[in-house]
């Protein structure tokens, strides 16, 4: 689950992390008052689930309440980057010139397996970019999972990045990263910038969090930070069917048992000339009424033109799939063609019924590439 | 003979008295695994099917000869339950939970690490974790450790194969019965992010056994397992390796539904696995059926 800067920084809050003063606002009006109430030059900062905020124009200085009620009716209602700004976050401003921006975060890393710190003396930048076009100029360090970064080893790799500043507090503020991203489970946990101010003490400008969604229901207090409205309608429905579901920008509506199926789905599609409209895994061992609820699903995406379903029949029956989408068919939700392969268990009895009902709209065919390709046909019309 | 299980394996349940673990305990024994207990805590005392169910791991091992355990607890118990086999000193865990908490399958990884090293030091056969989130591992013929169907695995050949996905392996492995090779072993190393043993890690196994010819990897998006064992295979193998990567065309920054299914960054591209298997000289089959036919043209 991604959190918001200014959900993040209330967590980092929590952990001791020096972050400054600031207010989530609505509209301009809530954005002078708070800027009124502060009594210095502020920041206002689009709160939107996406990088780069700065560069569309979505974080402006204001040095009066009226600049930043200027600024505010400029961000409030702003597009960046598919996604409509609705609120935003009024800080105090820091005097940039008079100090240095760093960057540290930690991040799930598969090859150490634990979190690895990373830290860079070049602040301000996406990680990512900085990662492909200055490798080195990252530091990077391997946290035990159990004890959590210790005092010593943050300070040596705050030197190592040549961080300056009061070398004790930075160190600080480093553990207790760790400490919040261990207790929070987090993905990742990014202070980006941190500023390091005249009197070299550290502050977070800025707080990229994402919690680790196994781990949420230890988390019951979090929850409050999910925005269902931020959410696609249909990734919403499909959570609660219990589905892993992903929107894609395609027209092919795609479905299958096991994350590894469906992905290869989705290749199979791209290769038929066609794109897919979504990622659906609808689990091991999916019954007649779970696959009808994934009919359902699909075909309330206006974007599938029609219908892949991919089943390797292990666990799943093949027949149990067939009696899902007929059920679909003869409640009317089943509009668009389907074009499925299911292979493997009762294999025949799924044909057998398929034939009875003998219905132009469910096509099924003996390899995923056939029924992809008829998919995609139908979908490119 | 196979990798890591065999017929004479003896494997307990963690978790047998649950839906899955019940029904999957009946499954393995079905195939011929020879189940001799299963633990649920609180359950202890209990005969389930015939079998004997314990409170505890080390009740289990003290009763009865125990070379493995599998693990069906739910996600908030899982990675305790690997600590709990891994301290009654089990050579072989594998844990089957998908949705275990990142920071949980961390700690049980480095600990089980930890544990392994003073196991091998004191003479030990050491302490292996695979998974989570994975179907688990089978020697085809022999001994079934995991959730896979059984029909495929019925018989043996020669094709060793491991996998990050459950159903793709299926797929695979039915491919491979139905071109008239078929499987050694199949190890499914699991879905997420933080796993016990990697590519990398089972490689060296299939290189070592004299009843695997050849090795099949089903990788997919996500992290750098691919580009390890391609670093591994080219440095260390001399048996052939035929790859696959599911998920090519999948968007960056999006959760192909495994966990550990994700381009974040640069990081876990299709184009840099590509690359890895390229340098090594390793074919990529760009469909399942391609697998075969290159492995065909490998094994004759």
């Amino acid at each position: 689950m991604k959190l918001h800067e200014y959900q993040g920084k209330e967590l980092l809050r929590r952990f001791g992390v020096n972050v400054q003063d600031g207010k989530i606002a609505y509209t301009p009006d809530e954005v002078r008052g708070i800027a009124q109430e502060f009594g210095q030059a502020v920041v206002v900062k689009a709160q939107v689930h996406v990088g780069g905020r700065g560069k569309a124009g979505g974080v402006k200085f204001s040095t009066t309440p009226d600049k930043a009620y200027e600024n505010a009716q400029k961000i409030l209602g702003m597009d960046i980057k598919g996604l409509t700004v609705k609120k935003v976050l009024v800080t105090k401003a820091v005097d940039i010139d008079k100090g240095v921006e760093y960057y540290v975060g930690l991040i799930v890393d598969r090859n150490v397996q634990s979190y690895t710190l990373m830290a860079c003396a070049e602040g301000g930048m996406e990680i990512e970019e900085l990662a492909v076009e200055r490798p080195e100029a990252i530091i990077r360090h391997r946290i035990d999972p159990i004890t959590g970064l210790r005092p010593f080893e943050a300070r040596a790799v705050a030197l190592k990045a040549g961080f300056k500043g009061n070398l004790n507090k930075i160190a600080t503020m480093m553990v207790q990263l760790s400490k919040a991203c261990l207790e929070l489970d987090c993905n990742l946990a990014e202070i980006n910038p941190l500023f390091v101010d005249e009197n070299g003490d550290p502050i977070a400008l800025d707080a990229k969090v994402d919690l680790d969604d196994n781990a949420l229901y230890r988390h019951q207090d979090l929850m409050h930070f999910r925005e269902l409205e931020a959410e696609h309608p249909l990734e919403i429905e499909a959570s609660n069917y219990g589905f892993a579901y992903v929107k894609l920008d395609g027209n092919v509506g795609v479905l299958g048992n096991g994350a590894g199926i469906v992905m290869t789905s989705l290749d199979v599609v791209n290769r038929a000339g066609a794109k897919p409209a979504n990622f659906l895994d609808i689990g091991g061992g999916a019954k007649a009424e779970i696959v009808f609820n994934a009919i359902k699903l699909v075909s309330k995406d206006s974007d599938v033109k029609a219908i892949f379903i991919n089943i390797f029949g292990g666990i799943t029956r093949a027949d149990e799939v067939a009696k899902g989408v007929i059920q679909a068919l003869h409640e009317g939700i089943l509009t668009k063609p389907v074009r499925m392969r299911i292979a493997g268990t009762a294999e025949e009895e799924a044909k057998a019924l398929l034939a009875e009902v003998n219905s132009p709209l469910i096509q099924m065919y003996a390899t995923m590439f056939e029924a992809a390709d008829a998919a995609a046909l139908e979908a490119n019309k | 003979m196979a990798i890591l299980v065999n017929k004479d394996t003896q494997v307990i349940v963690q978790g047998i008295t649950g839906r899955e673990g019940a029904n999957h305990t009946k499954a393995m024994r079905e195939f011929g695994t020879q189940v001799v207990a299963g633990v649920t805590p609180g359950k202890g005392g209990a005969v389930h099917e015939g079998l004997p169910v314990y409170n505890s791991v080390a009740e289990a091992t003290s009763k009865h000869q125990v070379d493995c355990s599998i693990i069906f607890v739910p996600p908030p118990g899982a990675a305790d339950a690997v600590l709990e086999a891994a301290h009654a000193g089990i050579p072989l865990i594998v844990l089957i939970t998908e949705g275990v908490p990142t920071v949980d399958m961390m700690r049980a990884v480095q600990e089980v690490k930890a544990l392994n090293a003073v196991n091998l030091s004191s003479g030990g056969k050491g302490i292996r974790l695979i998974g989570g989130n994975c179907p688990g591992l089978v020697s085809s013929g022999e001994c079934k450790i995991g959730i896979m169907p059984n029909k495929i695995y019925s018989s043996k050949g020669r094709i060793g194969l491991m996998s990050r996905s459950g159903t793709l392996t299926y797929e695979a492995a039915k491919l491979l019965v139905d071109a008239g090779l078929g499987t050694s072993t199949t190890v499914g190393i699991g879905g997420d992010p933080i796993i016990g043993t990697t590519f990398a890690d089972v490689l060296p196994l299939f290189e070592a056994d004299p009843d695997t010819d050849a090795i099949v990897l089903i990788g997919e998006i996500g992290g750098a397992d691919e580009e390890a064992a391609a670093d591994y295979i080219q440095n260390h193998m001399k048996k052939p390796v035929v790859a696959f990567i599911s998920g090519r065309s999948a968007p960056k920054g999006k959760r192909m539904g495994h966990a550990g299914a994700i381009i974040m960054g640069n990081v876990g591209t299709p184009e840099s696995k590509l690359a890895a298997f390229a340098a090594a000289n390793v074919p990529v089959a760009d469909t399942m059926p391609e697998i075969i036919e290159m492995i065909k043209k490998i094994v004759g």
